[in-house]
């Protein structure tokens, strides 16, 4: 296992989102859900589209196409036309960096 | 001559006339682009796209594939638009959504309709040209007496004859369908523009076909049975039919061979205590859950394509990719909701 570091913690705000494009791994959306940090992979598991330019509301993110909603926390596909959930990782800040584990 | 104008993307710099009586959307699928879409009448939200430069005029305002928050931020649906001015817009695309066959606008009289339950009929229309479309694929239907054009699926195959048949439900009160239904009289002209969809026979597909069909979605499930076989297919195709009661049932065997095509097809009737069910010897129940109990193979080994209400697609799709792990593009509809 190793950890990786995405970003600075500062760099996402409370209710917002950042893309981040890991070398050897799929593009990664870091959320802050009221200063809490979460990251699930941002393509979208039913369509091509990109998570981190979804609405966040309430520890859900709609996707911006076909409105698909998930659970940030889970990755849990919550409505229709998502049904497979979104690929969750194991995070933390560390010294003010977002890191994953994998 | 209508009036045009140049709509370019920003995404990739082409650009494309678009008359002022024609959608950004069906335009730009003429034009041979692959602009983002699945249902045409503005339900399914595929085709949102951001007005940049320019103004439009949009047809219906309350189309339900945009929220209202996605409205307020200029977000638009392609497939309810037509242009006012130039306009430069921001929209999806791909390959998979460009047309086989380019949509075209034509004319074609109607012929006569065959009534199959209570509530659907199978309708026919004849052009002048030959009938070209994907089997699977879907047309819009106008008329001057309609406000808004209607997207009902092709049941038949391309034909030199010209020949295009569509089965549709009356849906009580519905304006157009009490049209079709009650007013429309044999060679009365209608407008068609087509072919659209991309629930279409993926004829490089060597797996067995399953379709799922419910209501008026038999037409596109057929259409594609009926293409699939000319081909040279490792099995016969599977057919799951769901009706309320047994007389919403069409008598699909009399169908099929007709067609003379074989199908493997089981009926499935979700509401048993109406009328004449003590005579249904068949299954009960939705007909997601009988998806399994008919195929014999693993389910990912098959080719699905499904049309009909939508929660029946949305309980076969959850089943099919959540449970079976179905990879999803095996997996074919048009989403009208």
């Amino acid at each position: 296992m190793a950890t990786i570091k995405l970003c600075k913690a500062a760099d996402v705000s409370p209710g917002n989102s950042l893309r981040i494009e890991p070398e050897n791994l799929p593009p990664l959306a870091v959320f802050n859900v009221e200063g809490e940090f979460y990251v699930i992979n941002d393509t979208c598991s039913h369509g091509d589209a990109s998570l981190c330019d979804g609405e966040i509301e309430d520890g859900e993110v709609e996707c911006p196409w076909h409105n698909a909603k998930f659970c940030i926390k889970t990755g849990k596909a919550l409505t229709f036309p998502a049904v497979e959930p979104q690929q969750t990782y194991k995070t933390a800040v560390i010294d003010g960096e977002v890191c994953i584990d994998i | 001559m209508t009036t045009q104008h140049r709509i370019n993307l920003e995404q990739n710099g082409s650009a494309y006339a678009c008359a002022e009586d024609d959608t950004l959307l069906r335009a730009g699928l003429r034009a041979g682009l692959g602009l983002a879409y699945e249902c045409n009448v503005g339900a399914c939200g595929s085709c949102k796209f951001d007005l940049l430069d320019g103004e439009v005029r949009d047809l219906f305002p309350e189309a339900t594939g945009l929220r209202a928050k996605e409205r307020e931020r200029g977000k638009r649906l392609a497939c309810q638009c037509v242009p006012v001015t130039d306009c430069r817009i921001k929209i999806r695309s791909g390959d998979e959504y460009v047309s086989a066959i380019r949509p075209q606008r034509f004319k074609a009289r109607f012929v006569g309709r065959t009534t199959l339950t209570r509530d659907i009929s199978l309708f026919s229309f004849a052009t002048d040209m030959p009938a070209r479309f994907l089997p699977g694929q879907y047309a819009m239907l106008s008329a001057p007496q309609l406000p808004q054009a209607r997207a009902y699926s092709m049941s038949n195959i391309p034909n030199k004859e010209g020949i295009w048949q569509f089965i549709i439900r009356h849906v009580p009160g519905g304006r157009a369908t009490t049209f079709l239904f009650e007013h429309l009289r044999e060679n009365d002209e209608m407008d068609i523009d087509a072919p659209f969809g991309i629930a279409y026979l993926r004829t490089e597909v060597k797996r067995p076909i399953v379709g799922i069909a419910g209501g008026s979605g038999l037409a596109p499930v057929l259409s594609v049975m009926r293409g699939a076989a000319g081909l040279a297919a490792s099995a016969g195709p599977v057919l799951l039919y769901g009706g309320r009661t047994p007389e919403d049932i069409p008598d699909v065997p009399q169908l099929t061979r007709a067609a003379e095509i074989h199908v493997d097809y089981h009926p499935v009737i979700s509401a048993p205590e109406a009328g004449a069910a003590q005579s249904w010897g068949g299954d009960v129940g939705f007909v997601h859950e009988f998806i399994e109990r008919k195929l014999s193979a693993p389910l990912p080994d098959y080719e699905y394509y499904l049309a009909g209400p939508p929660p029946m697609i949305e309980a076969s799709v959850r089943l099919l990719v959540g449970d079976h792990k179905v990879p999803q593009d095996q997996i074919h509809y048009d989403r009208f909701f």
